[in-house]
């Protein structure tokens, strides 16, 4: 029967061709949906490699150019920050906490390797304690880097694989320039900053060392807060803060918010998405529906013919759903020819795996699709009555 | 082979009332050759629907091979028609998207039947009518003839015990009327087919061996077809 429905719509290839265009195209979009959703949940399920449970982000911009005036504010407000009893740990960085919209980058080269390209994070050695970062290998900053020859700094592994491949990481020296070597201390194994969802990067810590360093300005202090710590303490923090450094900007919010809102960069595109590929399918489905009404009362004779010969009323209902199906089995077919280049050629250098999966989850979609659309009319189809339907031509 | 006792058939809407059959006793024998004439809307289609469990009586019985079939489920029905029935229509009622020996196999696509043993059996069937050579045809490619011949194939494909032709000439001109007939007539005499055909034409209800005639859904001739010419 499946060789027979197969040649059947073959021979109506023609009248069937709008209809298999249609579940091509329905295919693809659903192909690139699902491959959006899933690279996106892929990365959400991957560990972030840090807390940002009650961790609060103040921002800090001097309005002066007195660079010396500003680096002794600096000094202070940390000291000032890291006397309230509220405050578990603090630490300066860059403008590139989690879930800013900020980067940094830096090329690598070890050996062979050239211009590994990397995300760069400028920490202070109690960020470790702010963010909950655990270190699986060698150490974290500390004040024994004080006196280093080197400058220390701390990488993930994906750094480690790439810029190391299966060397031992601790200890390598990397040149930066003619004066400056890195030297690293610790790996981490996860540290994936920017987005949930995005995939994680190489990426390495680079010490702070106010002491050492009287130059530099630092936009970001992270602090972990202790439990109840709320509006209250945040205002007196800022007053307090504001007493310290009269003519700088403070602003804070906390890494929640700053999740929540770096999170609506990709979820609000993937809801759109989602809703237009909706309105896609549902429109496929009323053309599927429609399609199969007409062509179940255009052939009406045929239905009566099948019922005389021996179909029996079930055998007509699975003849349209199979029918269908082999429609949108033509059109998947088509589509997976397109679909299955992605993972391939490796299209984005995205994981073939997630290819794969939403080429599966799309023909399922369309064949469960089909299979809805097909219920009722077929099940109309086989209550006709063989007499009447042959009586109709 | 095939009985009908009391056979009502009665069409309702909500303001009118159709009597299609009236108390219909019928008795058809193996082997037998049957044609059935009246005018039009006297209700020989209908009883040949119902013989051929096509559609249900209003009330009565039908039974075949002895068997009552009124409690007999819509599969077991189906598969009753498949394999003891075959039928032949005056619009002949092809698949006009498959070939000719595809639409002969169509009987036997609804039994455990292998694929090559369809194709085997559509070809002999097809051989029987005289249609080797169109096998790869399709419908719209062929005369009425040969369309109704076609017809006549797939109702041998299931090699059935009984053939319902309803009207099977009736959109053929005389020649290719003839042709049918002569088929249905070898398959009648030398393969001991049981056909009932409805028919207008008394010059093909004289060629069987028994002609019924019906008038406003009763039957009120029934005789050997040596006595009617007589």
């Amino acid at each position: 029967m499946i060789r027979h429905l197969f040649k059947l719509i073959w021979n109506q290839k023609k009248s069937n061709f709008l209809l298999i265009t249609e579940i091509f195209f329905s295919f693809l979009v659903l192909f690139a949906v699902l491959s959006f959703i899933l690279y996106n949940y892929h990365n959400y399920t991957q560990p972030l490699g840090f807390k940002y449970d009650k961790v609060w982000q103040l921002w800090l911009s001097p309005n002066t150019d007195s660079a010396a005036h500003n680096i002794a504010v600096q000094q202070q407000m940390i000291q000032r920050v890291r006397s309230f009893p509220e405050v578990e740990h603090a630490s300066f960085s860059n403008s590139n906490t989690p879930f800013a919209f900020s980067q940094m980058n830096a090329g690598m080269s070890y050996k062979s390797k050239k211009d590994v390209f990397s995300e760069v994070f400028d920490v202070q050695d109690d960020y470790k304690n702010v963010m909950g970062i655990e270190v699986s290998r060698g150490r974290w900053f500390g004040p024994q880097d004080n006196g280093s020859l080197h400058d220390p700094i701390v990488i993930n592994k994906k750094l480690q694989e790439e810029l190391f491949g299966d060397e031992d990481p601790i200890g390598k020296l990397i040149p930066i320039d003619d004066s400056t070597q890195y030297a690293v201390i610790g790996v981490v194994d996860h540290y994936r900053s920017y987005s949930e969802f995005d995939p994680e990067k190489a990426a390495y810590f680079h010490r702070i060392n106010l002491e050492k360093d009287k130059n530099s300005i630092w936009n970001g202090l992270v602090i972990k807060v202790k439990p109840g710590a709320g509006v209250a303490f945040e205002e007196k923090m800022v007053r307090e803060l504001s007493r310290i450094s009269k003519d700088w900007t403070i602003e804070v919010t906390t890494q929640e918010k700053m999740r929540q809102s770096k999170a609506k960069v990709t979820t609000v595109p993937m809801i759109a998405m989602s809703l237009v590929c909706g309105f896609l399918i549902i429109n496929v489905a009323l053309g599927l529906f429609g399609v199969l009404w007409y062509n179940i009362n255009r052939r009406y004779a045929e239905i009566g013919l099948r019922r005389a010969i021996g179909a029996s009323s079930k055998q007509i209902r699975n003849q349209f759903v199979g029918e269908v199906l082999v429609i949108a089995t033509f059109g998947l077919l088509l589509g997976l020819l397109l679909a299955a280049q992605f993972p391939l050629l490796n299209v984005f250098q995205l994981s073939s795996v997630i290819y794969w999966e939403s080429i599966g989850a799309a023909a399922f979609l369309i064949f469960l699709l089909a299979i809805v659309c097909a219920i009722y009319p077929s099940r109309q189809a086989s209550k006709i009555f063989p007499a009447v339907a042959l009586h109709e031509e | 082979m095939i009985q009908l006792t009391d056979i009502e058939k009665v069409y309702r809407t909500k303001t009118i009332e159709t009597v299609a059959l009236n108390r219909v006793n019928l008795q058809i024998e193996r082997g037998e050759f049957v044609s059935i004439m009246g005018p039009s809307g006297c209700g020989k289609s209908t009883l040949l629907n119902i013989m051929g469990l096509l559609d249900e009586p209003t009330s009565g019985f039908v039974a075949i091979d002895g068997q009552p079939v009124k409690t007999h489920s819509d599969s077991k029905l189906a598969k009753l028609r498949n394999e003891k029935i075959g039928f032949v229509f005056q619009s002949y009622h092809l698949i006009h998207d498959l070939s000719v020996v595809d639409n002969v196999e169509l009987p036997l696509l609804y039994r455990s039947v292998s694929a090559s043993d369809r194709r085997k059996r559509a070809l002999e069937a097809l051989e029987k009518v005289g249609l080797s050579a169109r096998t790869k045809h399709f419908p719209n490619q062929l005369s009425g003839g040969q369309r109704q011949r076609v017809a006549i194939a797939r109702a041998l494909a299931g090699n059935p015990e009984i053939i319902l032709a309803d009207e099977p000439t009736g959109n053929l001109d005389s020649v290719m009327g003839e042709e049918i007939m002569d088929i249905l007539l070898r398959l009648n005499q030398e393969e001991g087919t049981t056909i009932v055909m409805v028919t207008h034409d008394e010059n093909m209800a004289l060629k069987t061996n028994r002609l019924i005639r019906f008038f406003d859904g009763q039957q009120v001739a029934d005789s050997m077809v040596i006595e009617a010419q007589i």
